[in-house]
């Protein structure tokens, strides 16, 4: 049966107030149609997480839909330190997250013994530094240390993550939600797998048969998808390889406008509260920053070798 | 004899300082901006063998342009592998395979230990900066690790407010008496003003050679800690007439590293 569904009923559907989320991407394939659909509905208290977080996870702490934050990073790249973390965490506002904060391998290691049903994993990381002195909604569940049995070195230990939810963008899905990816994966495919269930948002629906074609590009199969859309440019302003390159425009307009609070909550009404979906989103797009920008942030072809499996 | 170049600015003086520190052959877990240039210079004049990775998930890329992110697009198109940060901080880094790693930091100390976190107090943050990412971890794992920093009194610190990667944290064998590799730890701070290397018997950065246009007296003055000088201090070379050419005509053709010009590499 068919999981293809619009962004907002997969959202309505899905997402509850106080869920733990991963949200997938790496610049490469940000899930912002998701992450627009999400404020609009007005989900709150969540707890989201991700390697090296940016724009989208700034956008939800900014509107107030984030209560915790399980970390490694978050800033705006090339654009500077994220505005609205930053009035979280240093003046409250709209509130003061909870974050507790690891890095870009204890993360996407946590991800991994998530999705592997394991109940921890060491890592080989953080000892001696001061993420091991600031503990926070985790207590002493961040981490523990051992003396490792099998050679008695002092070994880091870090719990298995289990989201309930996932949310990732792709280049293509089937209806039922086999998700396949190509491109910087960031922490994408070990923070899907271990969530309970996963959105798939996808740039184009592609038949069954056309995943066989090569299904060395799947990252998630499809008894673990609950929800497929289809959103092109859903990634916007992050890019999706084979399909538009990274907007820095937009990146620059919404660093400008979200340095302060009056500005953020301009940018909100015009760009996601304001915009009822995807389509009238490329259709504001277009009209005010103009068809050439769009048109210059879409991919050039370069096809390689066609890969066969047949026997 | 080498020939050096005079046309050149501070920031391609400090990617140069940077891809002599790195040898034939080495595995380099790089970042933006001074460590991809730095890399890059290597393998186009003394290590042609050298390899670059991502902590994004991209072994040896190809890029056309200067990379603005470790996620950005042009790291895709050409590379030999993509994978995720499993992979490269994982299977590759945590796994010992990571010759250099390059770091930058808002604040360094004399042990070299980064700050990224905060700036003030953790809880109440005058400050709060980006965090780890992929800091911690290729700080604690490469095995050498070289530091890019501003020289001033505020960036330079005799101690930082918050150690998000641990350099040689208060001394000599700290870092293996809490579990992490033995024989790594930063190698160099590569400042707008000079080039600190560690004492290993103490953990300290010292005064290794001094940019054209400073003198001793200026970096040491321009540092908080008492700056040990090196016996053999001298002027840091310049960029040689080679690492200028790669950088201008292949690496940086439209010269966007001036745009740490504005940030305060001068």
């Amino acid at each position: 049966m068919s999981k293809v569904t619009t962004m907002k009923k997969a959202i309505a559907d899905h997402v509850r107030d106080g869920d733990f989320l991963f949200i997938g991407g790496y610049i490469c394939r940000t899930p912002f149609a998701a992450i627009h659909e999400i404020i609009r509905q007005g989900k709150k208290d969540l707890t989201i997480t991700r390697s090296n977080a940016a724009d989208d996870f700034d956008m939800l702490i900014g509107a107030g839909m984030v209560k915790r934050f399980i970390a490694t990073f978050l800033s705006l790249g090339f654009h500077g330190l994220g505005r609205c973390y930053r009035r979280s965490l240093e003046q409250g506002i709209p509130r003061k997250i909870e974050v507790e904060e690891y890095t870009n391998l204890s993360l996407p290691m946590m991800l991994l013994a998530g999705s592997l049903g394991m109940p921890f994993v060491p890592v080989r990381d953080m000892a001696g530094s001061d993420l091991m002195n600031v503990k926070s909604f985790l207590g002493d569940n961040k981490y523990k240390v051992i003396d490792s049995p099998f050679d008695g070195r002092p070994t880091v230990l870090v719990p298995a993550l289990r989201p309930d939810l996932a949310i990732i963008h792709v280049q293509q899905a089937d209806e039922n939600g086999n998700a396949q990816i190509w491109g910087i994966g960031g922490d994408c495919q070990v923070g899907a797998n271990a969530s309970q269930k996963v959105i798939v948002c996808c740039e184009r629906l592609v038949d069954r048969e056309v995943i066989g074609k090569d299904p060395s590009r799947t990252i998630v199969p499809d008894f673990k998808v609950v929800a497929v859309v289809e959103e092109p440019f859903g990634a916007h302003p992050g890019y999706t390889p084979g399909f538009y390159d990274v907007d820095f425009t937009f990146g620059n307009l919404y660093k400008e406008a979200s340095g302060t609070v009056d500005g953020f909550q301009k940018f909100l009404e015009e760009w996601v509260l304001g915009i009822p979906n995807r389509t009238k989103y490329i259709e504001h797009y277009i009209q005010k920053m103009g068809y050439a920008a769009y048109k210059n942030l879409q991919a050039k072809f370069d096809f390689g070798y066609p890969v066969s499996y047949s026997y | 004899m080498t020939e050096h170049a005079n046309d050149y600015i501070k920031p391609e003086l400090m990617a140069c300082c940077g891809a002599r520190e790195i040898l034939d052959h080495n595995l380099v877990l790089v970042g933006t901006g001074f460590p991809t240039m730095s890399a890059n210079i290597a393998r186009y004049t003394h290590a042609p063998n050298a390899r670059l990775m991502q902590e994004s998930g991209v072994y040896d890329a190809q890029p056309k342009r200067p990379a603005l992110s470790v996620g950005d697009p042009c790291l895709n198109p050409g590379a030999a592998m993509i994978g995720g940060l499993v992979e490269i901080m994982g299977q590759f880094l945590q796994a010992g395979w990571v010759d250099i790693g390059f770091l930058s930091g808002s604040q360094v100390d004399k042990f070299g230990n980064i700050n990224t976190t905060v700036i003030g107090d953790y809880e109440h943050p005058k400050s709060r900066l980006p965090g780890s990412g992929g800091a911690n971890p290729i700080g604690s794992l490469a095995k050498k690790i070289l530091i890019i920093a501003l020289h001033d009194t505020r960036r330079l610190t005799e101690k930082v407010d918050f150690i998000t990667t641990p350099g040689y944290i208060d001394g000599p064998g700290a870092r293996e008496k809490v579990g992490l590799p033995p024989n790594t730890g930063p190698e160099v701070i590569i400042t707008n003003k000079a080039v600190l290397r560690f004492d290993k018997s103490t953990g300290e950065a010292y005064l290794a050679t001094y940019h054209p246009d400073t003198t001793v007296d200026e970096v040491v003055k321009n540092t908080p800690w008492k700056l040990n000088v090196a016996d053999d201090v001298h002027e840091t070379e310049p960029p040689r007439v080679e690492e200028i050419r790669a950088l201008h005509e292949i690496l940086d053709p439209n010269r966007m590293i001036r745009l740490y010009l504005t940030r305060g590499y001068v």
